[in-house]
């Protein structure tokens, strides 16, 4: 062979060879599949009540069947123009609420509903439901989202895996597990036992509350432009019972702050933080790790803590007028309390009983 | 010659294995979100300034986007910063004032020194709220950003927020996918690894929040810095404020689209950078102040990180002089089982962190152009160490320091 095509040989064949790895490379600069700006920009990041939004805007063009069904005391199904399967019903003791009687079974329609809709227990809803009127669920069953126009009430150990929206109150009996996101434009009431994520209603009621208002907690704006003072401590620091403190704490340890003490102002540990009974906080309350809020406390601004909240029964966090987020990847809330705004466990929020 | 090749590599296996924490962070650690749940609450006045030098080609798209947010109207002020514009800035912005009474603050400057921080703290006159968000011109903001930003602020620590910047001309040419890349390693993987690991996330200066009181206690805006950004952060960070990096709080950018500008761009960046390590660095590291021991070894590490460039490009020579000299450093054998590690290990750190950026973000294909970062890095080297030898000129010369804007591609509206 000759020597001079062997190189050559050589060296194209070692090109190729280094050119082999960047092949995709070039196919993709080439082709642009994945070249368009990354989709996380997002204009509804955040928004509980986009969901609900988006179906009851999908549903629009069911209105009017619906609006006939009720009229006339009929039933209708049908398909939506991308496939999807509808019941309508325009009286409660349709027909076709036979299907529904059924136990442990199946429905996978999405169902319309411009009358009281009374559903029996141990059913599965695989596909979103509108209820025009009231809905009230049974017992054990599983739902997968929930658009209601006034009043939602799930029975007892009942599921929802993707969003409740009521216009009116929510109601979740006792066991219930609410994956997602559930809200109210007015009230949403847990009682014992149900495990939550997110939940935003101008009130959210967690057991038997009583009725008593944040008396402790002066109805007032925190959200001055004043500039911020901050008490700065390395360590762990305890607030006496009874204290009163103006201003705000920075807390490089834990804080326990002892019964009835008062702080006019916003707190952060970087460390644990123990709220003990009737203490109360007119700004935020922001742990690094644990915060266990005593009973009977009341928090004006937000609360985060990074790991883990408890709540003690009797506390209020927010008031109607200015309603706040309390948050945390793990909650346990007690009975008893009240949190004006937001509630969102990011991975498990939990009722339990007070001791 | 054999000590500080040492050295050099000890440097770069520092930065290597941290750029490894950082990654297997990312992809298997508790991730940090901590304030990004706070949806309701009563919202404090906030200003945004948006820093505006000649661009009529973007400011009508981050007024109009910020007319639209999500925050209640009338406890949001926008301050346009028209930082001494010849262009048609001013009467886009005039026009946005007419058309939105009340909501439009803008701040016209006609005179003095040059550069977004002289810019920021000529502006600071109009500005009374305890929040302030800052924007460049050239972003575009999603409707729920403005609280995203603002509610770290409800802890009293967070003195300095920063959000995610991302690419919008992402798909214009290779050059803007390679940064598309890079900033997604960047924010994706470095910022939130460093936020979850309590370490330093950098303020970026865009996309960002600042405290009124903690820019007050530090001394406002530091009109000699070229990076304010970094200067802020720093400043922040030895008198106890913490910077804080919301993952989640994305916004569109436009990159650079030619060679020239991306080159000027980043020669900015390094001597910026470099001007804080240099002012910063040694307090940072052993000086009486309120960070944490983690806290002091990340920032000083983070002060570093344009240094490396030059520091790397002697490491190359040094290696081939050691090389021609015919020494065997370490016995020979020891030395060649390092350099084998290093090769499969050590260059590879930073592409681990951006492919990994990419499969955090969902995105597949993209990542067929990791290759192509190759000719990313050689330029980044080359440019970093270039402004890192004419900075050094310039100190001996006394030169002062010429500020470069980036130029905007987007067509005018």
């Amino acid at each position: 062979m000759n020597p001079y095509l062997a190189v050559a040989a050589l060296i194209l064949m070692v090109s190729m060879m280094l050119m082999l790895p960047l092949i995709p490379a070039f196919w993709e600069l080439r082709r642009k599949s994945d070249a368009r700006p990354l989709n996380v920009v997002q204009q509804n990041a955040g928004e509980i009540r986009h969901f609900a939004s988006s179906f009851r805007d999908y549903i629009k063009g069911l209105q009017p069947i619906l609006q006939r069904c009720v009229a006339d005391g009929i039933s209708a199904s049908g398909a939506l123009p991308d496939g999807e399967e509808y019941v309508v019903l325009g009286r409660a003791d349709e027909p076709l609420m036979l299907a529904l009687q059924q136990r442990d079974a199946t429905h996978p329609v999405m169902m319309a509903a411009g009358v009281d809709l009374v559903v029996p227990p141990s059913g599965t809803f695989s596909r979103d439901i509108y209820a025009g009127a009231q809905f009230i669920g049974g017992d054990k069953n599983s739902y997968r989202a929930i658009l209601g126009e006034t009043n939602v009430h799930l029975g007892a150990s009942s599921r929802v895996t993707r969003w409740v929206h009521a216009v009116g109150d929510f109601t979740a009996d006792a066991g219930c597990r609410l994956y997602g996101r559930i809200s109210s434009d007015s009230l949403i009431r847990l009682r014992a036992d149900c495990g939550f994520l997110r939940l935003n209603a101008p009130r959210i009621e967690i057991g038997n509350v009583a009725i008593n208002g944040n008396a402790n907690l002066p109805d007032s704006s925190s959200s001055k432009s004043a500039p911020v003072e901050r008490f700065f401590h390395d360590g762990d620091f305890e607030v006496r019972a009874g204290e009163v403190i103006s201003g705000n704490m920075v807390i490089r340890g834990n804080l326990h702050i002892r019964s009835g003490a008062r702080i006019r102002g916003s707190v952060k540990s970087t460390q644990d933080m123990v709220l003990d009974d009737g203490v109360s906080v007119e700004g935020s309350l922001i742990s690094a790790r644990k915060l266990r809020i005593g009973p009977n406390c009341a928090v004006h601004g937000p609360v985060v803590a990074e790991r883990e909240l408890a709540i003690g029964s009797g506390t209020r966090c927010g008031t109607l007028s200015l309603p706040t987020t309390v948050s945390a990847p793990r909650i346990e809330v007690e009975e008893a309390v009240v949190v004006f705004g937001t509630l969102w466990a990011r991975e498990d929020g939990e009722v339990v009983a007070t001791p | 010659m054999i000590y500080v090749l040492y050295i050099i590599v000890f440097v770069i296996c520092v930065y290597t294995g941290r750029h490894y924490w950082f990654t297997l962070n990312r992809l298997f650690g508790f991730q940090r979100h901590p304030y990004i749940d706070i949806d309701t609450a009563d919202w404090p006045p906030v200003t945004v300034l948006v820093a505006a030098h000649n661009e009529e080609k973007v400011v009508a798209n981050i007024l109009e986007a910020l007319m639209t947010v999500k925050y209640p109207a009338d406890k949001m002020i926008v301050i346009p910063v028209n930082d001494r514009s010849t262009d048609r800035t001013r009467e886009i912005i005039d026009k946005f004032v007419e058309g939105f009474p009340g909501r439009i603050q803008p701040f016209h400057r006609v005179g003095g020194k040059g550069g977004k921080a002289a810019a920021l703290k000529d502006a600071m006159r109009l500005v009374s709220t305890e929040v302030i968000l800052i924007f460049d011109a050239d972003y575009i903001p999603g409707a729920g950003l403005i609280k995203q930003l603002v509610a770290p602020f409800f802890d009293l620590e967070v003195g300095g927020v920063m959000g995610r910047v991302v690419p919008l001309n992402a798909g214009t040419n290779l050059l803007t996918r390679l940064l598309d890349l890079e900033r997604s390693g960047g924010y994706q993987v470095d910022q939130q690894a460093r936020m979850n690991l309590r370490l330093v996330p950098q303020h970026g200066g865009t996309v960002a929040g600042v405290r009124l009181s903690a820019l007050r206690e530090i001394g406002g805006w530091n009109e000699n810095s070229l990076t304010e950004d970094t200067d802020l952060t720093y400043r922040l960070l030895l008198n106890g404020w913490k910077t804080v990096y919301q993952n989640r709080s994305e916004c569109y950018e436009e990159v650079p689209e030619v060679w020239p500008v991306r080159i000027r761009q980043i020669m900015r960046w390094a001597k910026g950078h470099n001007q804080a390590m240099m002012t910063y660095g040694l307090h940072l590291l052993l000086g009486k102040n309120r960070a944490t021991l983690r806290e002091r070894i990340d920032g000083t590490l983070l002060l570093g990180v344009y240094a490396m460039a030059p520091v790397t490009l002697v490491g190359w020579a040094l290696a081939l002089a050691v090389f021609y000299q015919g020494i065997a450093p370490l016995h020979g054998v020891i030395a060649l089982l390092s350099l084998t590690a290093y090769a499969a290990l050590g260059n590879l750190a930073a592409f681990f962190e951006i492919a990994a950026a990419a499969r955090l973000d969902g995105t597949r294909k993209r990542i067929c152009l990791l290759p192509f970062l190759i000719l990313g890095f050689a330029v980044s080297i080359f440019s970093v160490s270039r402004a890192a030898a004419s900075q050094i000129s310039d100190l001996v010369t006394g030169a002062e320091f010429h500020w470069d804007k980036t130029e905007r591609f987007r067509k005018v509206l």
